[in-house]
């Protein structure tokens, strides 16, 4: 306990918290306006005649009222998961670039307790996070839905799970972060990887595999984009299944089977790295 | 406060393609300042770190109070260390770092105030760290290092950056620590320093041990590089009358001296007195620390 206490000291002590708090408010108004236009169109506009039975599929599975609640009651997320697995690598990276790796070790000689609370920290502040999201998610979603004379779907099981499952995405991103931190210990390096694989892997790499998966047959390949963890965590909120896409709870399992593996690689190394 | 004996036995250290630290077995003392000594890269700093847990050895041990610092029941109430002058975080206040200490350790808050007390950092206590001058930022440093009240201090290059007031201050500083009956081991390249500082010193050279023990013993060790200076009118007439003992050199100063090496002062004093020679000075010179640090260290140059 004493080290969560710490933990929470050494963050609450610098201008770090509020800035990522700002930034994620700030683009959560901004992708909430987003989605909120996005399904305003596609709840009361005809869907156009001349696509794919696949596209039409997809576009009928989107145009549902469920999914875009979930989506909507989960606004943010992108950045939000952003912000939740920088603020996680600062936590370990700034002990070695400000060097005070020595002071906290001298302080606690057991290693594993350090990291130990360094995740639940962070996890902790994903959850905060979350929760800084959701209660501006869903008075606003109310109202959008009001204002469009729909039901609101705040009761609906399908969009609560999607609700609570995103909950579970910042807890898990919060543990990655640090496993991350750990890994790589440059500051720089460590967030300029974790953001560009988090932006990228997201829109880059969806598309990518999309591609290689239709050049070369292998409708498999197209799947395999859900291993990483960026596309995995939006696959588990989303409030309905899509035609082409696998389980909401397959995201979930693969988010933890990353959260999993980089905490515990994470304080592997801490345990027999020479701080120096 | 008699159980904070330092303990290094068969210390080890081996990088990729370098032995920082190759068999090293020395003791510190409770109640004594010893002086940590060895030219720049000679395996100080990697081995205190061994000592604190932070670098693992190679082979070897190093205990303090008998226990391996890991295995401390309370590390931060039995050791404190001062390791980098700039080892906090820069947008936080020196009090925040010292109230975060307190939150891992387990001691309450107001510690950090009585902490900044002690080294006369109060009147900057909630100034961010980044506006801190390096001899703050050292005194910072020894304020984390006093927080659990340890009987045991270990400091790598404390007066690195401090002026000479800074310098002044924690000498008489850690003296103090040192009567009250704690272990003080201070690694320095600063020998003039240790030379005020120190009850004790360890000397390494490239990771191995040279000498240890009191400092006047160390430098008595040396005698062999014993010399007296002589101030006389009749140079020449002591010159010949020294002649007759063997190994005797002398050499004449720019300051009208004579340097005599070779022989002890005593010796000198009867052979004038012996050949009527009149002697306005006989001063036996030990050789300082600087001298005999160079003499041991010599060839063993810091960069390996």
């Amino acid at each position: 306990m004493r080290l969560v206490k710490a933990e929470f000291r050494k963050l609450l002590t610098t201008n770090t918290w509020w800035l990522f708090a700002l930034g994620a408010v700030v683009t959560w108004a901004a992708t909430f306006a987003l989605n909120a236009l996005f399904a305003h169109f596609t709840l009361t506009q005809a869907p156009p005649t001349d696509m794919s039975p696949e596209d039409a599929a997809n576009l009928a599975a989107v145009s549902d009222q469920v999914y875009q609640a979930a989506n909507l009651y989960t606004s943010g997320q992108f950045c939000g998961l952003l912000f939740v697995v920088v603020l996680g690598i600062l936590m370990v990276t700034n002990e070695f670039h400000h060097q005070t790796a020595t002071a906290t070790f001298l302080a606690t000689p057991h290693r594993t307790s350090v990291i130990s609370a360094k995740l639940g920290v962070a996890s902790i502040i994903g959850v905060l996070f979350w929760l800084i999201t959701t209660a501006l998610d869903i008075p606003a979603t109310m109202i959008f839905f009001q204002t469009e004379n729909m039901s609101s779907h705040l009761g609906d099981s399908s969009v609560q799970r999607a609700i609570l499952l995103n909950g579970l995405a910042y807890l898990l991103w919060g543990i990655f972060g640090v496993g991350i931190g750990v890994l790589m210990r440059s500051q720089i390096a460590a967030t300029v990887t974790a953001v560009l694989a988090y932006v990228l892997g997201t829109a880059i790499v969806g598309f990518l595999f999309t591609l290689l998966s239709q050049s070369l047959d292998q409708p498999w390949i197209k799947d395999v984009q859900y291993a990483l963890p960026s596309i995995a965590s939006g696959l588990m909120v989303a409030g309905t299944d899509l035609p082409d896409q696998p389980s909401y709870w397959v995201g979930g399992v693969i988010l933890v089977a990353w959260a999993v593996v980089t905490g515990a690689i994470g304080t592997l190394i801490t345990r027999t790295r020479d701080i120096s | 406060m008699s159980d904070g004996q330092i303990a290094v036995s068969g210390l080890t250290k081996r990088y990729k393609n370098l032995l920082a630290v190759d068999g090293l077995s020395f003791t510190v003392q409770s109640g004594r300042v010893t002086g940590f000594l060895g030219p720049n890269g000679a395996g100080k700093t990697t081995t205190l770190r061994m000592l604190l847990n932070l670098v693992t050895p190679t082979a070897g041990t190093a205990t303090i109070g008998g226990s391996r610092y890991a295995d401390l029941t309370d590390p931060v109430r039995t050791v404190g260390a001062v390791l980098e002058a700039s080892a906090a975080h820069r947008g936080r206040t020196g009090r925040n770092h010292l109230r975060v200490l307190c939150a891992a350790a387990g001691l309450p808050d107001q510690r950090a105030d009585e902490v900044l007390e002690l080294v006369g950092l109060t009147p900057a206590a909630k100034r961010k760290f980044k506006g801190y001058s390096l001899g703050m930022r050292q005194r910072l440093g020894i304020a984390a290092a006093m927080l659990g009240d340890p009987k045991v201090l270990i400091l790598d290059e404390p007066a690195n950056g401090l002026d000479p007031e800074g310098i002044r201050w924690m000498r008489g500083f850690l003296q103090g620590l040192a009567k009250q009956g704690r272990t003080v081991l201070v690694s320095s390249h600063l020998l003039s320093e240790m030379e005020l500082l120190a009850d004790d010193i360890v000397i390494i050279a490239a990771g191995k041990l040279v000498r240890q023990g009191p400092v006047g013993e160390v430098l008595a060790s040396m005698s062999t590089s014993a010399h007296v200076r002589v101030r006389t009118p009749q140079a020449e007439a002591l010159t010949t009358a020294l002649a007759g003992i063997p190994g005797t050199a002398v050499t004449p100063r720019a300051d009208g001296t004579l340097l005599i090496t070779g022989v002890e002062a005593p010796a000198v004093g009867k052979a004038a007195l012996a050949a009527g020679v009149e002697l306005h000075e006989l001063t036996p010179e030990r050789p300082d620390l600087e001298g005999v640090f160079l003499e041991l260290t010599a060839g063993k140059a810091g960069i390996r």
